[in-house]
């Protein structure tokens, strides 16, 4: 790996190899980008793109369905000295208008220059739904280029020189609304987490290694570290089509049965996808031996979920030694900690742990919470557990996840007051709760959300995933808020997407038994709605605070 | 189509009317076996059922169901298309439009 450096430093270094990307689209038709080419032809996206007149440090966003003309494009965008802003495409955004509200806030806030898009999505931003425009927005109309467009003209002979302070990237985070927050992270902010990702202390990964991904490369995870983890160190990797996993899970492992891949990372559900969806049968024809480093992320790790996993895809050499799991987010360029080597559970004494804070192991019959540990920090970086007053606390006690270190992001873009809230005396806070033992992290919960009840403490999460353990509730398909009230206790509110077999009354008494005994809480008001009925993040994060907007404007459907 | 008083008529409807203007359609029993299979409830889709609200799909299982249909059709969906389907009607149309012109199939 380069020493420090740009992205397009990297790309540059990674050409003097064989290797590349092969990229898999929706369809399974593949082409490969062997990272020589792939510096050729973002040159050549370079020079159209100054050719329309955009100059140094201009936010490029780029909207584009499909792997391989993604890659291009982004490392076009890069190599131009502008600064890539990736966008969620229509399929995954869900409905039109949804993609198109999305698309129109990014593009607002990050007062892009232009876009970069194809032809069947250019119509689609077109919002039919769109937000009156705002007198005060002073933004310029939105230009778009075509992929087409930019595969002619005259190429830049080299990449454009950028200092590894200037912004490499602005990633907006999911669980934006109306105020999407940019974050910035600089080439130099880049450099430290990959090196922090492959080194000793992450992946420990060698000129061997191949990586193969599903992710989304318009997020952080698949982006910088499935395939720029590839490109910084100059090693093969195999990007699919988010929506060919989806549509086959199978896809996914059969690419790391195929082409023996090492390093693969996904979220919880993608392992739980694969064990309700691949039969035996398939499992058979795989060769999953190879997949050294299993990394499981970006939302709740199930302990329960990692192991079914590996017991069913054990006949096809599948190791639990192999999972890793994993702590980050976006303001942290990506990775904060890694625990290689298969999971480390913490049973903990629940009770405890809503009600004081405390991660008490457990001893004698109570009701237990199993938390996965997710690693140290990483080399020159720093994890710390503060309270409220941004004291550090002792191990075993909850608080909030601070962190510090070449990897936070410089601020969010244009936005003051919100990376105020967030950088405070060099420190990221990250919005998680958690917890440490013997140096590792546990994360349990979010602190803005937490619920204040006669003065104990309740995690949404543990709330939401106690609901959604019911028979009657859709899995995933919680979630459990507060309303503030002056003068009185906060008002609990929890929505919860039924089974469409089941009566709501019956859902309604089934879940207010289950926070009763669960956590011994009371819930003000239990609202039920059909599939859909909870707003979510592209990802399918459940979005907390918009469900309560909704709730309090009375806005929220149900049956 | 059916008894007065009905206003939504089943696929099963469609496919055992004979008299009825729409004709027997090809693909709708077995996108019916489709949607049944993937959602793994006792569903009885209309063709004005929309998949998430009526039929308690989710986000995956619309795009488990375009795999599903993908295989059986022999047929493959453009991704901007899943954005715009929502109802089973929209499915049949979608599913009939690319079997019917190959050169949308790609």
């Amino acid at each position: 790996m380069i020493e420090s450096g740009t992205i397009a430093d990297a790309l540059v270094a990674a050409a003097s190899s064989d290797r590349g990307v092969r990229a898999i689209e929706h369809d399974g038709r593949a082409s490969v980008l062997a990272y020589k080419t792939l510096l050729a032809e973002s040159l050549q996206i370079a020079g159209a793109l100054h050719a329309r007149g955009l100059t140094t440090g201009d936010r490029v966003a780029l909207v584009i369905p499909e792997v391989a003309d993604f890659i291009r494009v982004f490392f076009g965008i890069s190599i131009a000295g502008l600064v890539p802003v990736p966008l969620c495409p229509p399929a995954q955004a869900g409905d039109l208008p949804t993609f198109a509200r999305q698309s129109q806030h990014i593009l607002d806030a990050s007062r892009a220059s232009a876009v970069v898009t194809t032809a069947d999505v250019e119509p689609l931003l077109v919002n039919p739904v769109r937000l009156k425009p705002d007198p005060t927005n002073t933004a310029d109309p939105i230009k778009t280029v075509l992929v087409d467009e930019l595969r002619a003209g005259p190429s830049l002979t080299r990449p454009i020189a950028v200092p590894v302070e200037a912004p490499a990237l602005l990633q907006f985070t999911s669980g934006s609304t109306a105020a999407p927050k940019g974050v910035v992270l600089t080439h130099a902010n880049l450099h430290a987490n990959i090196s922090a990702i492959i080194g000793p202390r992450g992946l420990a990964v060698t000129g061997s290694d191949i990586g193969v991904s599903w992710l989304p490369l318009y997020h952080d995870m698949g982006l910088i570290g499935m395939l720029f983890s590839a490109v910084y160190s100059g090693n093969d990797v195999v990007i699919l089509s988010p929506v060919l996993f989806l549509k086959r899970p199978t896809a996914w492992l059969e690419a790391m049965s195929t082409y023996r891949g090492t390093v693969s990372f996904a979220p919880n559900f993608a392992y739980d996808l694969c064990l309700r969806r691949v039969k035996p049968s398939q499992v058979n024809a795989l060769d999953l031996s190879t997949w050294r480093a299993a990394g499981c992320g970006a939302e709740p790790i199930r302990a329960d979920t990692l192991s079914a996993f590996a017991d069913h895809f054990a006949p096809a050499g599948f190791r639990a030694s192999s999972f890793v799991s994993s702590y980050g987010l976006a303001e942290h360029s990506l990775a904060v900690a890694f625990a290689p080597g298969g999971i480390t559970v913490d049973a903990v004494d629940a009770d405890r742990l809503v009600g004081h804070s405390i991660a008490a192991p457990v001893d004698g019959s109570v009701q237990v919470v199993r938390l996965v540990g997710c690693g140290c920090a990483f080399p020159d970086h720093e994890i710390r557990i503060v309270d409220e007053k941004g004291r550090p606390l002792p191990e075993r006690r909850v608080g909030a996840i601070v962190a510090r270190g070449p990897s936070v992001m410089q601020g969010y873009f244009e936005n003051p007051e919100a990376t105020a809230e967030a950088l405070r005396d060099g420190w990221l806070h990250t919005g998680d709760l958690g917890y440490l033992a013997d140096g590792q992290l546990f994360v349990c919960g979010r602190t803005k959300d937490l619920i204040i009840r006669q003065g104990r403490k309740y995690h949404p999460a543990d709330l939401e995933s106690a609901i959604s353990d019911l028979p009657g509730v859709r899995p995933s398909g919680a979630v459990v808020f507060a309303i503030s009230r002056i003068e009185d206790d906060d008002e609990v509110v929890a929505v919860v997407e039924a089974r469409a077999s089941v009566a709501s009354g019956d859902v309604i008494e089934q879940v207010r038994r289950r926070v009763r005994e669960t956590a011994g809480l009371e819930l003000d008001r239990i609202i039920v709605g059909p599939p859909g009925t909870i707003p979510r993040t592209t990802s399918g994060k459940v979005r907390r605070a918009e469900a309560r907007d909704r709730v309090q404007a009375g806005t929220l459907p149900t049956r | 189509m059916g008894h007065a008083g009905r206003v939504r008529a089943t696929f099963l409807d469609l496919v055992q009317t004979s008299d009825a203007a729409p004709p027997p359609d090809p693909f709708v029993r077995d996108i019916v076996d489709i949607l049944r299979r993937v959602s793994r409830l006792p569903i009885e889709p209309t063709l004005d059922s929309e998949l998430l609200a009526d039929l308690g799909f989710d986000s995956l299982q619309v795009l488990e169901l375009v795999g599903e249909i993908e295989d059986h059709f022999k047929i493959t969906v453009p991704p901007n298309d899943l954005a715009r389907v929502r109802t089973v009607a929209q499915v049949a149309a979608e599913v009939r439009a690319l079997v019917a012109t190959p050169e949308r199939r790609a």
